[in-house]
């Protein structure tokens, strides 16, 4: 095995309440691709924090290349060779390909007390070379699409290791993939592999397939602890999502034995719906309870039904009918108002007041319900948002916790806990379980089956075929904007995906 | 250093991503000015058609220039720290400051100070000080700087009438006034001045860290910093660098008008926030440059001067402005969604 480049050694950071990490060890070995696996909470992204220096340790020791150091902040562990590719991104967005390139390191570019262009340009093709990139080097990084942001930032920390002379960079990359799509993924790990002859590269991901495929090294986190540290070879995804996890998961994943046949009640009908050139005219109906699930590919038209569903787009014809009532087409207040609720694929930026507390975000729809005499009632706010928080499972150190401080899972199920409680009817849910952990995902399944029990009809639009059949009772198969077929998903009697995959492409 | 930037392999062979199609933007459109640059035009244009002629004579144009000078010389310190994403209202106390500052240490008729040129460094020091303040209050205090600068502008004012009685000091054979009010080829001086602060501080915001720092901060502060960018020094230097600017401002008004008084800062503050918006500096920070205020104290300007040539009643002159500035941030915003969104 070839030498450690990083070590952490016994490393313990505690929180108010929790202990983040509890005597974590840690070590990163030259040129390997070392995956990182735990749920939502287990302590990863403080781990990642601490190598970078956005956060100190309590106890324990940090070796860089055998030398004890203290990373003071993320650019001082730039200059040591050890950089994080974040999920959000970290490159400003209004400065060009090139100033991100080199923020804060431009002296060298200096002729006679000005930046040279013309030395920057000949480096930052350099650098971008490195991961493959070209592209117009003054394009502001606002007008770039993720994958090439996630370049831009491998190749600068790549770049900033070369100029200051470190041998071997630990590059970091938080849920890389969650942004891209299928080639560009693709194109993402056969350059990390790539780079592994250079650099060695710590993997973050929910999707253990990939991990699994791509790592040469595995290790699994739970609950603050390491408790695992597994050759990839000789690792199988059930096994990871075991000890993720802390038990096994039963054979029914998507808690089928919970789904119930539809109510009688027409919930929602759709008649002659249709967008131009989006999708053509559509008649269906979602009966009380049921769970439908709009299947196609990117194009198919189903994002965009699913919006006029929620009153966010207007179709250009036909009628949108809640209960029998007609609601009026493109007004998201009339649908929520209604009953319609609406669970965005983006829900940091859609879906939650990420600057409000999870007890305000529960109790938005509901204000009314919890007035006294004219006025909301404190006692019967927290009465509510209570009862939500514990029914749903929401993991937080208290109701008053900002939403912005929750992890993905919690999150996800902080905007389901705001539907629940608001007595919808329908609830859209986009791709509900993206980013979110096994763990989460499950207890996200448990609540769609709640609702369901609770007579809500929803459509979903889900991350994988296999969720689509597990979790839906019924199928619509969209293709070019029409609906090409309807498959029928009663419980233990599903349909495998290669039989809709077929009528989907 | 320089050794390591460029010795780094380049296996350019197989691209996989690409942005080529922006590669054929030309100078005009990627500027950041085809917008401003084309209502200057359309503005002009209609006011000579107006005026039938006389909106294009050389005089007018003259003044025109040496109107625009001060409030240029204003907006371009201002846009700076609106491209933080902050803002500053202290101009207006600032100015009153360091007018009664020339008012009573260059020669004057109320005692027998004269410290001759030396007045220049001194003005722009004081205007600089009060700049570094305000950067001190929002960055160390973290008070908004939309509240700590208006605070300034009130403490200073309040200061410069109290300290001059509320009186005007004549000033007495100022050695500037001359330079201030002389043309140079047909060009009234005052306009070469603000066109070489202008060149100075778009040569610093092309050319120099400083400048990558400056829109960084605009795009993204927490970012910033954590790539390594001194947030606080910088925003301070901002700061810092438009009191300097606006006590300049104030040696000018002072020796044009040739008599000091604290009301001479009166009035400042609209202009250079509509010259900053309508020369495409987005209120929300992070674009536009010297270049773009520049550029808008002249629309600006040339507006009013168009107005007061076809005799259009000032209180209607005033409801035009405060339309054009709300006009002008509506389409700095709008055009910002294109671009990015924070």
């Amino acid at each position: 095995m070839s030498a450690a480049v990083l070590e952490l050694q016994r490393i313990t950071k505690r929180y108010p309440g929790v202990v983040a990490l509890d005597g974590v060890d840690f070590t990163v070995y030259e040129n390997e691709i070392l995956g990182l696996v735990g749920e939502n909470g287990a302590g990863k992204s403080t781990l990642m924090k601490i190598l970078i220096g956005l956060i100190q340790p309590d106890q324990g020791t940090y070796r860089l290349r055998g030398a004890p150091v203290v990373i003071k902040n993320p650019a001082h562990a730039a200059n040591l060779g050890v950089g994080m590719v974040f999920q959000e991104g970290c490159l400003v967005p209004n400065l060009s390909i090139m100033e991100n390139l080199f923020l804060c390191h431009e002296i060298g570019f200096r002729h006679f007390g000005f930046l040279s262009k013309r030395k920057m340009r000949d480096a930052a093709h350099a650098a971008l070379g490195t991961v493959k990139v070209a592209a117009d080097l003054d394009t502001p990084v606002s007008e770039t699409t993720p994958a090439v942001r996630q370049m831009i930032e491998i190749a600068r920390l790549l770049w900033l290791s070369k100029l200051y002379q470190q041998r071997n960079p630990v590059l970091i990359l938080d849920e890389p993939t969650t942004v891209l799509t299928d080639d560009e993924r693709n194109t993402l790990f056969s350059i990390a592999t790539e780079l592994k002859s250079q650099a060695s590269i710590i993997l973050i991901s929910h999707r253990l397939q990939e991990i699994v495929e791509t790592s040469d090294r595995i290790l699994i986190m739970k609950d603050g602890k390491r408790v695992a540290n597994i050759q990839a070879r000789h690792a199988g995804i059930p096994e990871i999502e075991q000890m993720m996890v802390g038990h096994a998961f039963a054979a029914d994943r998507f808690r089928e034995d919970e789904q119930i046949p539809p109510g009688d009640q027409v919930t929602l009908t759709l008649e002659n719906v249709s967008k131009r050139g989006v999708f053509e005219p559509l008649n269906f109906e979602v009966r009380q309870g049921e769970i439908i699930s709009l299947v196609g590919l990117v194009g198919s038209g189903k994002e965009a039904l699913c919006r006029c569903i929620a009153g966010l787009e207007k179709p250009d014809t036909g009628s949108i009918k809640l209960a029998g009532k007609r609601l009026t087409p493109g007004s998201p207040s009339e649908a929520v108002r209604a009953g319609i609720g609406h669970i965005p694929i983006d829900r940091r930026s859609d879906g939650l007041a990420l600057g409000m507390t999870i007890a305000e975000n529960v109790n938005l729809l509901v204000l009314d319900h919890l007035k006294v005499g004219g006025f909301i009632s404190p006692q019967r706010e927290k009465k509510n948002a209570l009862r939500w928080i514990q029914d749903c499972r929401i993991k937080a150190p208290s109701p008053s916790t900002m939403c912005v401080n929750l992890s993905g899972g919690n999150q996800q199920k902080t905007v389901i806990a705001k539907w629940l409680s608001s007595k919808i009817h329908l609830l859209v849910l986009d791709h509900p379980t993206r980013g979110v952990d096994v763990g989460a995902k499950d207890e996200i399944y448990r609540l769609i089956r709640q609702l369901a029990r609770t007579g809500v009809g929803m459509i979903i639009m889900c991350d994988t075929l296999e969720e689509d059949i597990g979790l839906c009772g019924r199928m619509l198969i969209m293709k070019d904007g029409q609906l090409v077929n309807e498959v029928n998903c009663p419980p233990y009697r599903k349909p495998s995906p290669s039989d809709i995959i077929s009528s989907i492409v | 250093m320089p050794n390591t930037v460029t010795s780094m392999l380049p296996h350019r062979s197989t691209s996989w991503l690409s942005t080529s199609a922006t590669k054929g933007r030309k100078w005009f459109q990627r500027s950041g000015i085809s917008g401003q640059l084309l209502a200057l035009i359309i503005v002009m244009g209609i006011f000579t058609i107006g005026t039938r002629g006389k909106y294009l004579s050389l005089v007018n144009l003259q003044v025109i220039l040496s109107l625009a000078a001060i409030p240029a010389i204003i907006a371009i310190g201002l846009h700076q720290v609106v491209v933080l994403g902050a803002i500053d209202l202290s101009v207006e106390g600032v100015v009153a400051f360091c007018v009664v500052i020339v008012g009573f240490l260059a020669h004057n008729k109320f005692n027998a100070n004269d410290v001759g040129l030396w007045i220049i460094p001194i003005t722009a020091g004081v205007g600089g000080g009060a700049g570094v303040i305000n950067g001190l209050l929002n960055t160390k205090l973290k008070i908004p700087s939309f509240i700590s600068t208006l605070g300034m502008s009130w403490v200073l004012w309040g200061l410069a009438v109290f300290v001059s009685k509320g009186q005007t000091i004549p000033l007495l054979n100022n050695p500037l006034r001359a330079v201030v009010n002389g043309y140079v080829l047909g060009i009234p001086n005052l306009a070469i001045i603000a066109f070489l602060i202008f060149a100075i501080i778009q040569l610093v915001q092309d050319r120099t860290r400083f400048g990558r720092y400056l829109y960084a901060i605009g795009g993204d502060e927490v970012l910033s910093a954590q790539a390594g960018v001194k947030v606080h020094q910088t925003k301070i230097f901002v700061f810092g660098i438009a009191g300097v600017l606006y006590g300049l401002a104030a040696l000018f008004l002072a020796v044009k008008l040739d008599s000091a008084q604290a009301i001479t800062g009166n009035n400042l503050l609209f202009p250079a926030v509509t010259a900053v918006a309508v020369g495409g500096v987005a209120l929300t920070g992070g674009i536009g440059g010297a270049k773009n205020a520049a550029l808008g104290a002249l629309i600006v300007t040339a507006l009013n001067d168009g107005l007061i040539l076809l005799d259009v009643n000032p209180y209607a002159q005033q409801a035009v402005n405060g339309a054009v500035l709300v006009v002008a941030v509506a389409l700095t915003i709008d055009r910002k969604k294109l671009g990015f969104i924070k």
